[in-house]
């Protein structure tokens, strides 16, 4: 039986919204195994990005837990979160989130700032992601000097940098166009061949080609009906 | 990659807004600087002016409103057209029961004569101010007069063409042209030996390089003949610019017997009480005007003391305006920075790394902002610092207030930089990246 990597039990989230409680998540239980890509799919307002935010370790729960290699996530205070945040998840945000004034290579650097390296090794180790992920030649310009498909892969180049075993996509081919989108959607193939367990929020049905696993979210819950999963997936491809 | 590349990228990204943060502290520390540096140097010319006049008190006629300025202090008018002091006034001091207090008497005469004429031809005539003195208690009065030396009165010799107008002593009759140089000589080691017959003058360092003479040249001073005893070395003080000769030689040549303009003392006040000695004066010279220098000294003290206060007051209050600008402008920065934070959350950055992000900005800036404000508060003090003290101050470069400068600016930097740095620890990445 293959190893578990994350782990998630009767995950409820409840906030107000203009006075009212909305219920985002309504008991979300589902495990994703090590070295699986999972698609998550649902309309707007369904509670996929919550539950991505959960996992992320950003957002604590109202009720149940997230385990992620064993680790109960929100056992940990908020300071060690954002340790176990650096080790173990790579995060991937919509529009890129590239910080403006620094370069491609400093923006992959970054998740490596605080950890003990000299700055020469941090250079080449930043330096090595972005020639995997096809930059080299582009390491020293400025985010807006990069085109979107860039833009995405050096996103991609700093969730990964230091080397954690899950990554967290929100959306990242939202704003690429089909042919980039595609090329993003393969790196991300690669990435998972070689490993990396991957779980990305997607509106995309064509992306799902690129993953292991879809499981579509539905007014905070996991849809269990395999014709609206086919209709979804199908509708996209059309 | 550390923290301090993000902040200081983050500073030349964001110019304008850190320009406004920089210029609150510069602002800030200039004005302290600038009030501190005016206020120090005021303090030591004042502390050198009264260090310098050996003299403590002076006696001058009743004048009224009318004030004049004597070394840098103001008192009474005491030139021309006012009531004068006469030697018996100088008699009177002898008899107060406080004599033993006083060090030295000395008596003056100012007036203009004219330099020049005869031998120098009219061309060359010009209007010099003599002052007659009594010149064992001038210079005890003024500790700082010394005669130019033989060496210094050999170099100039090489270097004054002007010297060529003067007549040398063999052209003019015989009598005159003796000069006693040994006499000089003893003068010169000893100053309680210098003796001026009343056809022999003193000449200010200054003023004879203007006229071109030197020691034993004849000068006809409103037509009557002298011979320079000796030139006085240079002492930046107002004698640089006189004629001294003695009282009665002065009396006679301004053609005023017996008066005279002023009368500096020299009191030791450790011999008897100020008030008491000023009281005695007053009552003994009842007409005339007793100034005490180490009262105008505390007067002026008083002032700066008021000064201080009052620049103190406005700087502080410009300080803390400026820390609000730099609080204000930094807590605006982090609000529009609030997906940035959410990001360096997201990928692992602690609370304290955010903040320490915002403290090192603050930090910077305000290294920078001590830094620029201190040489900017040393220029305006340079520059105005004569024109706001009203007198002529010499503004000195002090590492000390350099280093103060700056670490006030960071402190107040650092604490205007506390409550941004806090609100950004404290954001929730996750509404930060708005997930939900």
């Amino acid at each position: 039986m293959a190893e578990i990597m994350i782990a998630m039990k009767q995950l409820t989230k409840a906030y107000k919204s203009m006075g009212d409680e909305v219920q985002a998540l309504r008991g979300v239980s589902l495990d994703i195994e090590k070295g699986e890509s999972v698609a998550v799919m649902g309309q707007s307002g369904s509670g996929k990005s919550t539950l991505l935010s959960i996992l992320g370790g950003l957002n604590p729960p109202t009720s149940g837990s997230v385990e992620v290699d064993g680790i109960d996530v929100y056992a940990l205070s908020q300071e060690m979160r954002a340790d176990f945040r650096r080790e173990y998840l790579g995060f991937v945000f919509q529009q890129f989130q590239l910080i403006p004034y620094l370069t491609a290579l400093e923006n992959v650097m970054l998740p490596l700032t605080t950890i003990r390296k000299s700055n020469k090794e941090k250079r080449e180790i930043a330096g090595s992601v972005l020639c995997r992920v096809g930059l080299a030649g582009k390491m020293n310009r400025l985010p807006n000097q990069l085109s979107g498909g860039e833009q995405e892969r050096v996103a991609i180049a700093r969730a990964i940098v230091n080397e954690p075993p899950v990554v967290l996509a929100d959306e990242p081919t939202g704003s690429l166009d089909t042919k980039t989108g595609d090329e993003i959607m393969a790196l991300f193939q690669r990435l998972n061949q070689d490993g990396l367990t991957v779980l990305m929020v997607t509106h995309n049905p064509d992306n799902t080609r690129y993953m292991s696993r879809t499981i579509i979210m539905k007014d905070g819950q996991l849809c269990t009906d395999k014709a609206e999963l086919l209709q979804l997936v199908s509708a996209g491809k059309r | 990659m550390q923290l301090y590349h993000i902040a200081l990228n983050n500073i030349l990204r964001r110019k304008v807004k850190m320009l406004f943060v920089l210029l609150g502290l510069l602002i800030g520390i200039a004005t302290m600087v600038s009030v501190y540096g005016v206020v120090e140097a005021m303090r030591t010319e004042m502390t050198r002016q009264v260090a310098q006049f050996g003299a403590n008190v002076i006696i001058t006629p009743d004048a009224g409103e009318l004030t004049f300025s004597y070394g840098g202090i103001t008192l009474p008018a005491v030139l021309f057209d006012v009531e004068q002091l006469t030697g018996e006034d100088v008699a009177a001091i002898e008899n107060i029961s406080l004599r033993e207090a006083i060090r030295a008497v000395a008596p003056k005469l100012l007036g203009l004569a004219v330099a020049g004429g005869g031998h120098l031809g009219d061309a060359n005539a010009q209007n010099v101010v003599v002052v007659g003195v009594n010149l064992q208690q001038e210079f005890m009065v003024k500790p700082w007069l010394r005669l130019r030396s033989a060496e210094e009165m050999q170099s100039d010799e090489q270097y004054t063409p002007e010297r060529s107008n003067v007549p040398a002593a063999d052209t003019v009759p015989e009598e005159k042209k003796e000069m006693d140089f040994a006499m000089l000589d003893l003068a010169r080691e000893d100053l309680t030996r210098l003796v001026l017959s009343d056809e022999q003058i003193l000449v200010g360092s200054t003023l004879a390089a203007t006229l071109g003479v030197m020691e034993g040249d004849l000068l006809t001073l409103s037509g009557q003949e002298f011979q320079v005893f000796a030139v006085l070395k240079d002492s930046g003080s107002a004698e640089d610019e006189q004629i001294l000769l003695n009282l009665s030689a002065a009396q006679a040549l301004l053609g005023r017997p017996e008066q005279v303009t002023l009368i500096e003392l020299a009191a030791d006040f450790t011999l008897g009480s100020e008030e008491v000695l000023l009281s005695q004066l007053r009552e003994a010279l009842p007409n005339v005007e007793v100034t005490s220098l180490r009262q105008e000294a505390l007067r002026r003290d008083e002032m700066i003391t008021r000064l201080v206060r009052f620049g103190t007051s406005v700087s502080v209050l410009i300080l803390f305006v400026g820390m609000l600008v730099v609080g204000l402008t930094m807590s605006g920065a982090v609000r529009e920075r609030t997906r940035e934070i959410g990001v360096f959350r997201a990928i692992g950055f602690r609370k304290s790394d955010v903040a320490k992000i915002i403290l090192l900005e603050g930090l910077i800036v305000s290294v920078l902002g001590g830094m620029l404000g201190y040489f900017v508060g040393m220029a305006v003090a340079y520059y105005a610092g004569p024109l706001l003290a009203n007198m002529s101050i010499q503004v000195p470069w002090r590492l000390e207030i350099f280093g103060l400068a700056v670490l006030l600016a960071i402190l107040i930097g650092l604490l205007a930089s506390i409550v941004p740095a806090r609100q950004a620890a404290k954001l929730d990445p996750a509404e930060a990246l708005r997930f939900i």
